[in-house]
């Protein structure tokens, strides 16, 4: 029980490292800000001056997007993990964590905490700048269902951070292939467009990873887009991913890191 | 000499730097019984970092017995952080095992790394951005440091290390050997039983180097071990209970 308490103290401490470490640089909250900003007016304005079919209204794909680009941020945290590990292999951190009681295992899925946080914070300013700046008309009623969702699906977005931080460990790099990976998924994931637009095959690799049920999931909650299929079917796939690819990453991590001290390579960065 | 040593010895790497006769290597420690259990107990430890190269450790064996302070030396590159990270079950070895009371890292990781404390060479592993106190804080946790402890744990290691002064300085703006004394109070916070020093003087001032020496003789008192590394130990004023290097893989007697 006493080891339950200090393990979860040492969880919250990496997640209290990580606030104080971003507080440090008093102006990233704001140039982040200022990103989804310029982000939704330029999208406001492209939806006024486009006329896109299957959409009633302008109004009806801003929210769309809106949606997306708040989805975005989040995605950017889960792909922010290995950057993160690169740093403390490169601070001679990732060796300390590795030799405390806690462990590195725990440590690196316990830095996810607060990047994950932050970037929920960052899409509810994202969604709330939208509606007091552009009059976007968030679907009050099934909003609150909203939260639990976007919980669903961190955790089925987690696997993907922690995959690429089992890739950082072995082959020393931080941003391997994370930013294709992010504009793929951006595009096949529906984020900007509708997945209908696309080519058939493309809609069935759609189909293949977590990020377009959960866009699909919580832009029916929040903006109350219409489903092209059922809310507990996309539910229901969420929960499979994240039952699925949860254990599979943590093996790959902590078969990366056995492997690291088996030839030595741990200490390299 | 065995023919495992005569293949390590002939390699061209080592031949360049090393100049070795055909004497034996007679004073490594003696194979240790295998029931015994110690505070720390090196067991045949082979390493080799490539195929092509030669062993950085060849069976080497050390035991520290409780109470004591070994100081291992050699020139460098020669192997004494290899067989500090072995120690400290940060990389395996090829063969045989490094024992803290008679456990592996492999089969109680948790345990084994409450008991052991390790300070890597160089000025790495801080978080540039947290202050001395935060950053005590934070490894505290990360070691698991029971709640109701924690802030006397690292309010006395402030004291401890003399660390009052900068307790709310951030690490970014410390000088080296501020950060030195920093490191030392991070390896010293959680009264490990045995602790491991990876050229511990580096940047360290007269003062910081007493302070260092107070809580070694800490270790001791709670009969704990400490093993000492650096690359020669003329500087030392310490008395160490046993002294070593490391010649093509294996202690030597110093």
């Amino acid at each position: 029980m006493n080891n339950t308490i200090a393990a979860g103290h040492a969880f919250l401490a990496v997640m209290r490292r990580d606030l104080h470490v971003f507080l440090s640089y008093r102006t990233r909250i704001v140039s982040q800000v200022l990103t989804s900003v310029f982000s939704i007016t330029l999208f406001y304005y492209v939806s006024k001056l486009v006329h896109v079919e299957g959409f009633g209204s302008p109004q009806t794909y801003f929210g769309f997007v809106v949606v997306g680009i708040a989805l975005v941020s989040i995605m950017y945290s889960c792909f922010s993990i290995p950057e993160l590990v690169r740093q403390e292999l490169v601070a001679g951190t990732f060796d300390r964590l590795l030799l405390s009681p806690f462990g590195a295992i725990r440590s690196v899925i316990a830095m996810t905490l607060f990047p994950l946080l932050y970037s929920f914070v960052l899409a509810a300013l994202t969604l709330g700048m939208a509606c007091a700046l552009y009059g976007l008309k968030l679907h009050w009623s099934t909003v609150p269902l909203s939260i639990p969702a976007m919980g669903l699906a961190l955790l089925a977005f987690l696997p993907f951070g922690l995959l690429f931080a089992a890739l950082t460990v072995s082959i020393k790099q931080g941003a391997i292939g994370t930013t294709w990976v992010i504009a793929l998924i951006s595009i096949v994931g529906g984020l900007y467009f509708p997945i209908s637009l696309l080519p058939h095959w493309v809609q069935t690799a759609a189909k293949m990873q977590p990020f377009t049920p959960a866009t699909e999931v919580l832009r029916h909650l929040l903006v109350n887009s219409p489903q092209t299929t059922s809310i507990q079917a996309a539910l229901i796939r969420l929960v499979v991913f994240a039952a699925v690819l949860l254990p599979l990453s943590i093996f790959a991590l902590s078969s990366a890191i056995r492997l690291g001290q088996r030839r030595g390579t741990i200490i390299e960065y | 000499m065995t023919s495992r040593s005569l293949e390590a010895v002939a390699t061209p790497a080592l031949t360049d730097s090393v100049e070795y006769s055909a004497e034996p290597v007679a004073r490594q420690p003696d194979p240790v019984p295998a029931e015994g259990a110690y505070p720390l107990a090196i067991r045949a430890a082979s390493k080799r970092w490539r195929k092509d190269l030669p062993l950085v450790l060849d069976e080497l064996n050390l035991i520290l017995e409780p109470g004591t302070t070994t100081w291992v030396g050699g020139r460098n590159g020669v192997g004494k952080t290899t067989m500090l990270r072995v120690a400290a079950g940060l990389i395996d070895p090829d063969s045989g095992r490094a024992e803290v009371w008679g456990v592996t890292a492999r089969e109680n990781r948790a345990r084994y790394q409450q008991l052991v404390s390790f300070l890597p060479a160089g000025d790495r592993g801080l978080y540039a951005r947290l202050t001395v106190r935060r950053q005590l804080k934070f490894w505290a946790r990360i070691a698991m440091v029971a709640p109701a402890l924690l802030e006397a744990t690292v309010e006395r290691s402030i004291d401890t290390f003399d660390l009052r002064e900068l307790a709310d300085r951030r690490v970014d703006r410390m000088s080296m050997g501020q950060r030195q004394r920093l490191r030392i109070a991070m390896t010293f916070l959680t009264d490990p039983e045995v602790v491991l020093l990876d050229e511990p003087l580096t940047s360290l001032d007269e003062e910081g180097a007493v302070l260092l020496q107070a809580a070694v003789a800490e270790v001791l008192a709670r009969e704990g071990a400490v093993l000492w590394c650096s690359p020669s130990g003329e500087h030392l004023e310490m008395e160490f209970d046993a002294r070593w290097t490391i010649e093509r893989g294996r202690l030597v007697a110093a």
